[in-house]
């Protein structure tokens, strides 16, 4: 089982980044009301990826020390998710959430639980919103927060059943005047990703079965 | 506020306009309670009277004087628009207003004005309240502060325009469309599910006229069937949550497609469900025309762009630049990123220059190691910096792979460096066969002048280059061969190549070496190859010398055998002369004499034809009548000829006397007969032609020593085999010839040459081969009238009167016959055999009258003997006797005044009037 029979359809990847888009919208919603402040997200794009590649892809196009939360997830499909940044985005993203009169000082104080905080409504939303296409629940770890230079991001849950994909998108989040870039990664065993394509043609099915 | 309604209608008191209090009682009539219980909701509300001219407010409730500022008082009676600000949109309230004519009912965002001045976004909900007639009475309006989501709304302008830079780009050209009109707006409801477009939506859709609203499937029904699908998932997306909308695709409007973009956003109610999906359409078919053109070019060109902002730690790039870095396409990469695979001695891509350049433009080559598969390229870069408009520096440019390129030229590099080595290696052993050759090598300039010799020079000739080069070869040449050698440069710089060319070249110590030489020119330099060949001119001459022995053999053969006839007439006539003698018989002995000198006579002219063959013979050019001499040998030449051929001899009218040496010019003509005669096996046609021949400068252009003047001419034709052209420039080569060995000495022509030369004459020579020999000699005419007879036999001798003679002769028998001429003519005769016995007597105060000595003597020789005694009697006549004049072949440089010379042998009678002629001829003048 290798990459191709893991690679999605560009329509799949199109209904995938929409269930995305959804989920992150809601994240937004709760964000708002949690920072009292404008708040949007969107995923403009997703890639699938090897794990390699996804760490290549992230060395590629962030240069030093990336801060992620991550979050594992069980259910219908399992795997990983994970919020990252660019560790210079990180403080403006706490201060953007946590409030622009905070100090660098303060804001790095609470930047861990903020960081967490942020992911796990954003992480939650995104996935939530798949389960509830499916109908199935879903359960999700606490969030923890790493900082790394990529190939550690990117660790398997199983590393003996690697071979897994990695979801790679895109987030941009619109907060206050502030304009934060990050990424999404889902990583997900093959079984996971079998479940996913069931949900996305789902959502695809369901979309063409609305006579419009 | 609530005792407002109580006082419903005075609360609408104020107005003194009794139409409007009317109207407001007809309301609450119709509306009954609803207006009350409206008018104290939190709702903005106002009323209108629809038939009052200007839609005029009848009712306004306490919300609506908090939204708006202004008292109820000073709305009640005023127009419905009165809130409306200048830059409220007219083509909103015409649509609003033109929905509610339609449908009754409307809703529009309305930009208006508080009573402050402060502007805020006004959504407005018109309801029309009909009467019983169905008619439109009055209008109820809600109206609600949404400016919160217009500023949201530019703020998700921001953060569309703070993306990525080339969306920027895009995106200004999209603002620029949507400028030029371009952009249309639509609406879609979501609980109802209808859309609501503008008439520039509904053009772009094909949509005419502008439908009031359409069901929300009309979104879909033009767009391209590769892009629908996808279209219905991102819609999907909206409806269902996604806030953020943003995609492009193709719609197909009567056949034709545009590319479209879609901007927009959905909205959500209070529960923060799905409400409303709005958003504007561009036509951007001609950017993406423009876009795909700059991604064929970027992908078939090879070339990948760039766009970095001064002091941002990302660039933004182009697919193509990061496939040409090996890098995952990306819009954006760090500036690291970019320069990581960039070899750490060459330039980077992106270098930030802030505050050092501020415009200009960059180009360099650097070499890369691919990020996917580390494989080295070569890529050049080229791009421009200027200032960005928000301050810093824009560096934007293009990148391009430049390997091959690189690579041919370190391919071309190691070819030429390679080549410099074969060529230096080539030079070397040209150097080496230059410096090695035992021939002389040389380069001549255009100048003439030698440019360079090889070694071999200094070998050969002795002289150092350095006294070669610059000067000409002239200098070395032999000059009897200069001529030649100006002859063969010439040809040479005419562009033909000469080979065996042989000249002599005068070494250090004077002596001349021949040398053979091979050149060609380039250019106008030429480059000369000469090879020594002294030894083998001298072997030729050994051969030529031993050829000569052989004719001389061959001669001399023959030559005894005709001796041995002439000595027996000789000696038998005189042995006769003596037998009659002794018998008295004394009538028959002259008989016998005259045999004797005849055959004497003959004997002579033998052997001074011998001597012409060695070329020693004495010159006796005297004049001569030709056509005398040659109807002479008439006889001879017919005998010689034979039968096969005829002969013809023309004579020209009033031939000119000629001065020649008479027979060597016999012996000449013979020779050519023979010739002839040889050249014709098969028989044929021999003419002797004899005319006068004035020659001008011109005609003897190649003559030696001939000038011009008038000439007698002897042409000798045949009509034999003739020559081929080789044959022909060598003809007067000595010992060339044709006939095989033995049947000739190549000497004839040669012969020929030599005595026409001498006698001032010239010779041409006509031949080709198959059609005949020419040959035409023409000697000097003689000016004057020829004397009649023969000298030679000029009457008897002359006798002395005492004088005394001292002779000098060491052959008895000939010292013998000239004493007894000498007594016998009246001579006093003193006898010696040498310079011994001779000096001492002219040394002494004997009387000599006269010297006669031969030339050829043992220890001094006769010309010796009379310098010595001119110097004890410088005016001592001197007679030489010779039969070999090898020092005195020319007279004129051998005789001093008061000298004469007879050849032996001589007649007895010519020996006395040849004395006689010297004592007395010269005491005479």
């Amino acid at each position: 089982m290798t990459a191709q029979a893991a690679t999605l359809e560009d329509m799949e990847r199109d209904a995938l980044t929409e269930l995305v888009n959804i989920g992150v919208s809601r994240a937004a919603v709760s964000l708002r009301k949690m920072v009292g402040q404008q708040v949007l997200l969107s995923v403009p794009s997703l890639e699938v990826v090897s794990r390699s590649g996804a760490i290549t892809l992230i060395r590629e196009r962030e240069y030093g020390q990336m801060v992620a939360v991550r979050q594992d997830f069980d259910g219908a499909f399992s795997g990983r998710a994970l919020l990252i940044f660019p560790e210079s985005n990180s403080l403006a993203m706490v201060r953007a959430v946590a409030g622009e009169s905070l100090t660098l000082e303060e804001a790095a104080a609470i930047e861990n639980e903020a960081l967490a905080e942020t992911g796990n409504i954003v992480l939650n939303s995104c996935l939530a919103t798949m389960a509830n296409m499916l109908k199935q629940p879903l359960t999700m770890s606490l969030p923890e927060v790493l900082r790394s230079n990529g190939s550690l991001l990117f660790e398997s849950r199983r590393p003996e059943t690697d071979g897994g994909i990695v979801l790679f998108l895109y987030i941009n989040f619109a907060i206050n005047n502030h304009d934060i870039r990050g990424y999404i990664s889902m990583l997900m065993d093959l079984p996971s990703i079998q479940a996913l394509r069931l949900l996305i043609s789902e959502f695809i099915r369901q979309v063409m079965g609305e006579e419009i | 506020m609530l005792n407002r309604d109580q006082t419903a209608a005075p609360s609408l008191r104020p107005s003194n306009d009794v139409g409007r209090a009317e109207a407001l009682e007809r309301l609450s009539a119709i509306a009954g309670p609803w207006l009350e219980i409206l008018g104290k909701s939190g709702v903005a509300l106002t009323a209108t009277d629809a038939r009052a001219p200007g839609d005029t407010i009848i009712f306004a409730n306490a919300a609506f004087e908090a939204l708006t500022g202004f008292a109820s008082a000073e709305i009640v009676g005023r127009s419905s628009g009165f809130l409306h600000a200048e830059d409220t949109d007219p083509a909103t309230l015409a649509r609003l207003h033109s929905a509610i004519a339609q449908n009754g009912s409307a809703t529009a965002d309305i930009l208006n004005r508080r009573r402050d001045g402060a502007s805020f976004w006004n959504r407005v909900s018109i309801t029309t309240i009909r009467d019983a007639e169905g008619l439109p009475a009055f209008h109820l309006a809600s109206q609600a502060d949404v400016t919160s989501e217009y500023v949201l709304e530019s703020r998700n302008q921001e953060l569309r325009r703070s993306r990525q830079k080339l969306d920027e780009a895009q995106e200004r050209l999209r603002l620029a469309q949507v400028s030029a009109a371009a952009a249309g707006a639509w609406e879609w409801d979501i609980a109802t599910n209808r859309l609501i477009v503008d008439a520039r939506f509904a053009r772009i859709y094909g949509l005419e006229p502008t439908p009031a609203d359409l069901p929300a499937a009309a979104f879909f029904k033009p767009i391209h069937e590769d892009d629908r699908m996808r279209m219905r998932i991102a819609v999907a997306g909206a409806l269902q949550g996604a806030e953020v909308f943003a995609r492009d695709f193709r719609v197909v409007v009567q056949g034709e497609v545009r590319w479209v973009s879609a901007r927009g956003r959905t909205y959500l109610d209070a529960e923060e469900k799905p409400l409303r999906f709005a958003g504007v359409l561009t036509d951007i078919t001609e950017q993406r025309k423009v876009e795909e053109r700059l991604y064929i070019a970027q992908t078939a060109g090879g070339v990948g762009s760039f766009e970095y902002l001064s002091g941002y730690g990302t660039a933004d790039v182009s697919g193509e630049f990061c496939r040409l870095l090996g890098l995952r396409p990306a819009q954006s990469l760090p500036v690291r990123t970019i320069n990581s695979v960039v070899h750490p001695e060459d330039q980077a891509i992106i270098q930030n220059r802030d505050g050092q350049m501020a415009a200009g433009t960059a180009f360099h080559e650097c070499r890369i190691t691919r990020a996917d598969t580390g494989e080295e390229r070569w890529l050049a870069s080229r791009g421009e910096y200027r200032r960005a408009v928000g301050g810093g520096v824009i560096f934007a440019g293009v990148i391009y792979d430049v390997t091959t390129i690189k690579r041919s030229e370190a391919q071309l590099r190691v070819l030429t460096e390679s080549l410099e080595e074969r060529v230096e290696l080539r030079t070397q052993e040209r150097d080496r066969v230059w410096n090695l050759s035992r021939d002389l090598l040389n380069v001549i300039g255009p100048d003439g002048l030698q440019k360079s010799v090889n070694p071999a020079w200094t070998a050969l000739l002795g002289f150092e280059r350095s006294e070669l080069v610059g000067s000409s070869m002239d200098r070395l040449v032999h000059p009897d061969e200069l001529n030649n050698l100006t002859f063969q440069l010439a040809a040479l710089r005419r562009g033909e190549s000469i080979s065996d060319f042989d000249i002599r070249l005068r070494s250090k110590d004077g002596s001349y070496r021949w040398v053979s030489w091979t050149g060609i020119a380039e250019d106008g330099t030429i480059y000369g190859i000469g090879r020594d060949v002294t030894q083998r001119k001298l072997l030729e001459d050994q051969l030529r010398q031993s050829q000569k022995m052989e004719a001389v053999g061959q001669l001399t053969g023959g030559l005894a055998h005709d001796f041995n006839n002439m000595l027996t007439g000789i000696i038998g006539g005189i042995d006769m002369a003596r037998r009659r003698i002794s018998q008295g018989r004394l009538h028959d002995v002259d008989r016998y004499l005259d045999a004797a000198v005849k055959s004497g006579q003959r004997a002579a002219a033998l052997t001074h034809r011998l001597l012409a063959f060695s070329r020693r013979q004495t010159l006796d050019s005297r004049p001569l009548d030709v056509s005398t001499l040659v109807q002479s040998v008439e006889d001879l030449l017919r005998r010689s000829l034979g039968e096969g051929i005829q002969l013809a001899i023309h004579v020209g009218p009033e031939l000119w006397p000629a001065v020649a040496d008479e027979s060597q010019l016999e012996s000449a003509i013979l020779n050519l007969a023979i010739n002839a005669r040889d050249a014709m096996p098969d028989g044929g046609q021999l003419t002797i032609t004899l005319q006068n021949s004035p020659l001008s400068a011109t005609d003897l252009s190649d003559a030696d020593v001939a000038t011009a003047g008038d000439f007698v001419e002897i042409c000798v034709k045949d009509t034999g085999c003739g020559m081929a052209p080789e044959v022909l420039a060598r003809a007067f080569d000595p010992f060339y010839t044709t006939k095989p060995v033995g049947q000739g000495t190549g000497l004839g022509l040669s012969m020929i040459y030599g005595f026409v030369q001498q006698s001032r004459g010239h010779i041409k020579i006509v031949s080709e081969t198959g059609k005949g020999t020419e040959i035409r000699l023409f000697l000097p005419r003689f000016q004057g009238e020829l004397s009649t007879g023969d000298e030679s036999i000029a009457g008897p001798a002359v006798l002395g009167t005492g004088e005394t003679v001292l002779v000098v002769e060491d052959d008895p028998s000939v010292r013998l016959v000239v004493l007894q001429v000498l007594g016998e003519l009246g001579y006093d005769a003193i006898e010696t055999e040498g310079g011994k016995e001779a000096v001492p007597i002219l040394q002494s105060r004997r009387r000599i009258d006269l010297l006669v000595t031969d030339v050829g003597l043992p220890g001094l020789n006769g010309r010796q003997i009379a310098e010595i005694a001119r110097e004890h009697r410088p005016d001592l006549p001197v007679l030489f006797m010779t039969g070999y004049a090898k020092d005195a072949s020319e007279q004129s440089q051998f005789l001093m005044e008061g000298m004469e010379i007879i050849k032996k042998p001589f007649s007895v009678d010519d020996f006395g009037q040849r004395i006689d002629f010297i004592l007395r001829g010269s005491a005479r003048d």
